[in-house]
């Protein structure tokens, strides 16, 4: 289908946020100096827009009965048998998506007004979150997964940039680098999958099959399915926090309240989810992928629901309620389930991002529940500890309270080889350079002595 | 102070004597505002802040940049700097004059007027290389000065080109200045950890691992119930906790905890104490025993805020959100250097390799070489350029090197200390000339009150005092601690445990709870808020699980939206709607105090239950006596208690009453007019010659600072006869508190502007219920004086809001009996106050807690930034974003005499006030003169300026303009007296004194 209402509203959707980036940046650039009333109001007025547009065209498709409706914007370049399309696509997964990723950026556009009224960082705060918006906008609309990948990219950033808000102290520049490298690292996945799918389809746009939505297209190649799919979960796992990988989440609660709300309570963390959602009919094709799907989301469904059991600050709580939650809708998606875990995205973010926002009122709301009911606030009936044994207690508190050892593990088994392979090629380089170079090899470079005798 | 004195020998002597530096806050939801130094109390102010500016790299004072912008602003004038100067000690030193005709306090005064940044390191080389440093004067220099050095510059290097000369003139001066610098002093030799040595050297810093382990620990041992699944064994103390849980086999991957986990099977096994503990850690790190109180007080500071938190729940374990725990801080300190030893000796063998010992280690430290002090030269260098000096006379070695001593002499630290006198000393006379003007103009008789109301002491009852004497000018009204001297344990219908609603030094020896007036009634409410909490306590828990969390929200969780769409848009309207339709507690049944006590009976805690009614005439009559409310009793005297409640406030405790302890005074309040409206009570007043008639009724009151909302107690008690008067005193009190709101938003940058006062108070309103909102209210942001008198003689005077006012008659009290023990309350409350804001001002991040944006709750103790940091103690800097760091000025109604003698009679006052961490004047109680004590004597004050603008209402003075205000006179509050017209020669109505 393709219906020019539907193909304006989508295009809004995407546009409002994405000018209301340059209308931040633009002046900004040139020194000109917004006052903190335009810039919320400017990012507000965006999202409401997109709001509006993506929900007119949800109706719109609802009511026209098809199932989906793509909008062409030509092709970007092509060399070859390759064609870049830029389509966007409009469809029971992206219009949802789409509309509450939009309600909810604005929502938090609005709350951060006052919340960081007179910070220093308001401008890049609110730039930085309407470049959020707008990627993930571009994932939930993109026709196929080159776009997706755009704006993945640009998701990873912007959250990498908004945990290290607080810059001057070095926690946060430290735990948004390990993000950053969590996103990297994974992101390596979606790049392999759409190489190895532009290989083998020729093609990386979303087309309908049999399942209510868009996804990529099946691969006839059995193998090479279960690559693209692997890599796709790979893709996925880093975003969503997934075990192993995800030590980053707790640590991401660096920035101001309202982005922890946003990125780690909800949009940010369900895109992994929402990916794989997309490439539901290579899960379909592949029982492995699948398994694997199911398998890493108990997984990471278990590890959060003990780890948080121990956690004894309100963010840390919340990340792993979060993770919990995300590695349930993974083991529904694993399971070829569709509208569920779309449902269980959109109902957790939204759960999860007025609990975070509300955590500075823990004293508060303590205090008041405690009158309400009479008593101290007792801590649940029974729980997983009091049916450990008792000798065992101590060891899984500690295997709980370390997280899962999945840092240091990580870090011993993964890290450390890996820089060591890496130094010992740049060694090896050195030494190659050197002894092309005529140089002794065993004598320090000549910026080092420069360094010594100064 | 005990601890200073003898040098601790023993571990737990050494860390006892650490703790004393530790914070001292409590967990927050107690938050009781001291002074952040109190451990150098001993010390004078100046040397207390430097010390601990030295000690844990904060900072003493304001920056010396934020005091060039006061400079520039006026905030500071020229002659605040001359005064200060010549009023030092240290500038009247004799000293070799460094240039003909240049005297110490001139410099001293020059180069407080001419702050500018002096670059340090390679920012230093930068300018000497790129900029005009050396080619042009320097710009701070003034035109008569340019014009004498290019005088010079002309004669003195008239070989030069006439465009070069002066670079000659310059890059000379340089070269003798810097040919005549001695060497730079090498860094004070520091307590050097071990940590220290690792990271001079190269290495990483060991605290690095040690610190997320043990705030992951501590913060575990200490919750008061956010985990779910609390640490096994903690009963037992962090250190046998600690040794169970890390000392079983297959620990934790990281490298540096290899052995640890045998190490402490070894420790238990032995059954070593902490102080062993300690000992051996020390031992394994190489620390001589001569520094084992440095090495171990240091370690302690590094994670400081958890260190205090540890030793705040060892000291008042009552004082736990819910539960205490056998916490020790000698525990702790074992816990933390058995990791640090750990850590440090992996952080050694990854720098020197597998088989290095600490030897080898401070044999790897990188050597210090001198090296000039360019600094200084710079400094000189500009100053010579600034200062009329004939730069001939640097030709001169020894001249040169008297130039740079003066100038090092007069160093950053003392460069601040003196403009924070000149900053201060401002504001003193701002405040000073507007009490000595304001009680030189006549008012004219005082006109019969109607209506007597006792507020707190409370800076933020200031203002809405003055709005209620200008709603009502024959309202008279009074300031005492806001615990109203009733020091009782409460608690409150449906309160799950009673808290102390009385200054922190005072032990409450009373219970006293409230019960409602029908049983069926309480019962009812109890049942319905009980059912909403158990809703919502399920909702909370299962959003956080896992099955019921996936079921609920996959199933609901949209439903969220609407109270997101409420409380990110419409905050104060879906605060309403939940109050309205979901909150039962609205529906609160009529109660009565238990106050009365007939017998003996104690509860379990061995406190009396309620009062005796000889031990509530005591309350009541010492209340009337100190405050001078004897005689000429209206047909209503409200009490008015005062509290705050926000949202998005984790230091919401800290906006409450400081003389309840960080309590709402409301009961308190309550209870009083409850003790005075008691015949017995009354009869017993009588007889002490205190005559209360019986068309006289006390009525209890609660404001709530933050939404300027007021509560009125027991309204069904009031006879029928005094209805006509309530509904009058509610009508102003109505309007008092709306145009507090409306003068309380002139602070807040968001807030409407414009002259409608019930927008204020919607906006007021909606601050308090915002989950968006860091800045509820600003607290006691705005505290900087304190008046103990008459409140007759400050009456209708504009202070802005900044003044604790204690009301103190002293007609009748001719020995200063009753003020000395007013002052003994006052002072140390207002000082505590004051001082924590200055501090957390001066250094938001040192002393303070930095921005609230990032906090995050832990444990339900306190906050931490972010993920995993140390616990953040002292105010958030958006509480004290506009406050003024001054030292309280407290203006007393007494001849100086009668002061100086009630100093003797209270030596650990007079220390204190000795010390200057307080000001205090005198204020006689017949006229207009002020006594200022400065070094030990009240010294004669000589006002600046006899004039003082008039103006009608508050509302037209304050004009919402944002900044401080001086002092004004509003006439309003003065009642229909004819005001002296000839005065009106003497103010000027523009100036509003504004800054």
């Amino acid at each position: 289908m393709n219906d020019p209402t539907i193909s304006g509203l989508i295009t809004t959707t995407l546009a409002a946020p994405t000018l209301a980036c340059a209308a931040l940046a633009l002046p900004s650039w040139f020194g000109a100096k917004l006052r903190e009333r335009v810039i919320s109001g400017i990012v507000g007025a965006a999202f409401a827009v997109a709001a509006v547009a993506s929900a007119a065209a949800l109706t719109l498709l609802l009511l026209s009965g098809e199932p989906l409706a793509h909008l062409s914007f030509g092709h970007w370049f092509d060399v070859g048998h390759y064609d870049f399309h830029i389509t966007l696509i409009a469809d029971h997964l992206s219009l949802p998506f789409a509309l509450f990723v939009a309600l909810l950026v604005g929502l938090i556009g609005a709350f951060s007004r006052r919340y960081l009224h007179r910070e220093r960082g308001f401008l890049r705060f609110y730039l930085l979150l309407a470049l959020f918006g707008a990627s993930v906008e571009l994932v939930a609309l993109a026709g196929s997964l080159d776009l997706v990948f755009f704006g993945w990219e640009l998701v990873g950033l912007t959250s990498v940039l908004l945990i290290a808000f607080f810059h001057e102290r070095p926690k946060p520049v430290e735990h948004g680098l390990r993000a950053f490298l969590t996103y990297r690292m994974c992101d390596v996945g979606l790049l392999g999958a759409l190489i190895w799918l532009h290989h083998t389809a020729g093609t990386t746009a979303f087309e309908q099959e049999h399942a209510p939505w868009a996804g990529i297209t099946p691969v006839a190649d059995a193998g090479a399915a279960m690559l693209i799919g692997f890599l796709l979960l790979w893709a996925s796992m880093g975003k969503s926090a997934q075990v192993p990988l995800s030590g980053w989440l707790p640590r991401a609660m660096e920035g101001p309240t309202p982005s922890s709300a946003i990125f780690y309570g909800s949009i940010s963390v369900h895109l992994g989810p929402f990916l794989l959602l997309r490439a539901a009919p290579v899960l379909m094709q592949t029982p492995a992928v699948a398994w694997s799907v199911i398998a890493i989301g108990a997984l990471t469904a278990l590890h959060g629901s003990f780890v948080g059991r121990v956690q004894t600050d309100i963010k840390s709580v919340l990340a792993y309620a979060s993770m919990t939650q995300v590695g349930l809708i993974l083991v529904e998606i694993g399971f070829g389930l569709h509208y569920l875990p779309l449902l269980h995205i959109i109902g957790h973010a939204t759960v999860r991002s007025l609990e975070i926002l509300r955590s500075p009122s823990l004293l508060h709301d303590h205090h008041h529940l405690e009158q309400a009911i009479g008593r101290q606030v007792a801590r649940a009936p029974v729980h997983v500890d009091k049916l450990l044994p008792r000798a065992w207690q101590p060891w899984l508190y500690r295997h709980a309270l370390e997280r899962g050892y999945f840092d240091g593990l990580l870090r011993d088994f993964v890290v450390r080889p890996f820089l060591a392979v890496w130094r010992g090629f740049d060694r090896a380089d050195r030494w190659l350079a050197d002894l092309l170079a005529g140089r002794d090899p065993e004598s320090p470079p000549p910026e080092e002595r420069a360094g010594g005798a100064r | 102070m005990a601890h200073a004195t003898e040098a601790p020998s023993t571990i737990a002597e050494i860390v006892g004597a650490a703790a004393h530096l530790l914070p001292e806050q409590a967990p927050l939801h107690t938050f009781v505002h001291h002074n952040t130094l109190h451990a150098f109390e001993h010390l004078s102010f100046d040397e207390a802040v430097q010390r601990a500016a030295e000690l844990f790299g904060t900072e003493p004072y304001q920056t010396e940049s934020a005091f060039a912008e006061h400079l520039r602003s006026g905030r500071i004038l020229a002659a605040d700097v001359e005064a200060v100067v010549t009023g030092d000690a240290q500038s009247r030193e004799p000293s070799s004059p460094p240039a003909k005709g240049l005297t110490r306090a001139h410099y001293r005064r020059l180069r407080l007027m001419n702050l500018f940044e002096v670059p340090r390191g390679a920012a230093l080389h930068w300018q000497l290389d790129e900029t005009s440093l050396l080619r042009r004067v320097h710009r701070i220099a003034d035109a008569s000065r340019r014009r004498e050095l290019q005088v010079h510059a002309d004669l003195r290097h008239a070989d030069a080109p006439p465009g070069q000369r002066e670079a000659a003139m310059l890059r000379l001066l340089w070269r003798r200045l810097a040919d005549a610098t001695p060497n730079a002093a090498p860094a004070a030799p520091h307590p050097m950890r071990r940590r220290d040595q690792l990271i001079r050297a190269g290495g990483d810093d060991p605290d690095q691992r040690v610190h997320p382990l043990l705030i992951r620990l501590t913060a575990a041992f200490l919750d008061q119930g956010i985990a779910t699944w609390p640490m096994p064994d903690r009963e037992r103390g962090l250190l046998d906790a600690f040794r169970r849980i890390y000392g079983r086999p297959l620990n934790a991957p990281d490298a540096w905890m290899r052995g640890m986990a045998k190490e402490l099977r070894l420790q238990a096994a032995e059954g070593l104490d902490a102080e062993a503990t300690i000992l051996r850690a020390l031992d394994r790190l190489g620390v001589p025993a001569a520094e084992h109180a440095d090495y171990i007080t240091a370690t302690l500071l590094s994670l400081k805020g958890w260190a205090g938190m540890m030793r705040q729940f060892e000291l008042r374990p009552d004082r736990a959100p819910v539960e205490p725990r056998p916490a020790r801080l000698i525990d702790f300190a074992a816990v933390q250097l058995t990791m640090y030893a750990f850590a440090a000796e992996h952080g050694l063998r990854t720098l020197l390799g597998a088989g290095a010992d600490w030897a080898d280690l401070e044999l790897a430290q990188p050597e210090e070489r001198p090296r000039k002090d360019l600094e200084l030269t710079y400094e000189a260098f500009v100053m010579a350029q600034v200062a009329p000096i004939d730069l001939e006379a640097f030709d001169d070695a020894p001249a040169a090197a008297r130039w740079l001593d003066e100038v090092r002499a007069f160093g950053e630290l003392d460069r601040r200390r003196l403009l924070h006198r000149a900053y201060e000393r401002r504001l003193r006379h701002t405040v000073l000339d507007g009490i000595a003007a304001h009680s030189r103009m006549p008012s004219g008789a005082p006109p019969k009150p109607t209506l007597q109301a006792v507020f707190c002491i409370d800076e933020r009852e200031c203002s809405t005092r003055r709005h209620l004497e200008e709603a009502m000018p024959t309202a008279e009204t009074f300031g005492y601690a806001g615990f109203f001297g009733v020091a009782m344990a409460w608690q409150g219908l449906g309160e799950v445990q009673s808290r102390p609603l009385c200054p922190v030094n005072v032990t409450p020896q009373h219970y006293v709870t409230e019960r409602a007036l029908r049983p069926d009634e309480e019962q009812a409410w109890r049942n319905a808020r009980r059912l909403r909490g158990l809703g919502v306590q399920a909702l909370l828990r299962s959003s956080r699980a896992m099955t019921r969390g996936g079921l609920f929200s996959a199933l609901l969780g949209w439903w969220s939206v609407v109270p997101m769409i409420g409380r990110c848009l419409f905050p104060r309207a879906a605060e309403h709607f939940l109050h309205k339709f979901v909150d039962p507690a609205k529906r609160e049944p009529v109660t009565r105090l238990m106050l009365e006590r007939k017998g003996d009976e104690r509860d379990s805690a061995g406190r009396y239950i309620g009062y005796s009614v000889e031990e509530m005439t005591d309350v009541v009559g010492n209340l009337l006596t100190t405050i001078a409310l004897t005689k000429d009793f209206c047909e209503l005297v409200l009490v008015v208690g005062h509290g705050s409640s926000s949202l998005n406030n984790p230091h919401e405790a800290a906006h409450d009453c400081g003389a309840t302890g960080g309590g709402r005074g409301g009961p308190n309040a309550r209870a009083l007019a409850a003790m005075a409206n008691h015949p017995g009570v009354r009869q017993r007043l009588r007889e002490r010659g205190i005559d209360i008639p019986d068309t006289t009724w006390f009525v209890g009151c609660y404001h709530n600072t933050c939404d300027d909302a007021m509560t009125w107690y027991d309204e069904d008690l009031i006879p029928p006869a005094a209805m006509p008067a309530l509904a009058h005193a509610q009508k102003a009190m109505a309007s008092a508190c709306a145009l507090d709101a409306h003068e309380r938003c002139r602070r807040f940058e968001s807030a409407p502007k414009n002259g409608d006062v019930a927008a204020a108070l919607r906006h007021v309103e909606g601050r308090a219920v915002d989950l968006a909102q860091p800045r509820p209210e600003y607290g006691h942001a705005t505290n900087a004086y304190a008046i103990v008198g008459r409140r007759a003689r400050t009456r209708g005077l504009f202070l802005d809001r900044r003044a604790f006012l204690v009301s103190y008659d002293p007609t009748t009290d001719p020995d200063g009996d009753k003020l000395l023990a007013l002052l003994g309350a006052v002072v140390p409350v207002g000082a505590g106050i004051n001082l924590e804001y200055y501090f957390s001002f001066v250094d938001p991040t040192g002393y303070g807690c930095g921005t609230k944006l990032p906090h995050n709750i832990s444990g339900l103790v306190g906050v931490m930034d972010g993920h995993s940091s140390d616990l953040r103690t002292g105010l958030p800097w958006q509480m004290v974003e506009i406050h003024e760091p001054v030292r309280l000025l407290s203006v007393i109604e007494a001849e100086p005499a009668l002061l100086e003698k009630l100093l003797q009679r209270a030596p650990e006052m007079a220390k204190f006030i000795d010390n200057g961490w307080i000001q205090l004047v005198a204020w006689s109680p017949t006229d207009d003169r002020l006594w200022h004590y400065t070094n030990g004597a009240f010294e004669p004050y000589e006002p600046e300026s006899r004039l003082l603008p008039v103006v009608a209402t508050s509302a037209a003075f304050h004009h919402s303009a944002p900044g401080h205000l001086g002092c004004g006179r509003i006439t309003a509050s003065l009642g229909p007296a004819p005001l002296a017209t000839t005065h009106s020669a003497t103010t000027h109505h523009t100036d509003r004194g504004q800054r």
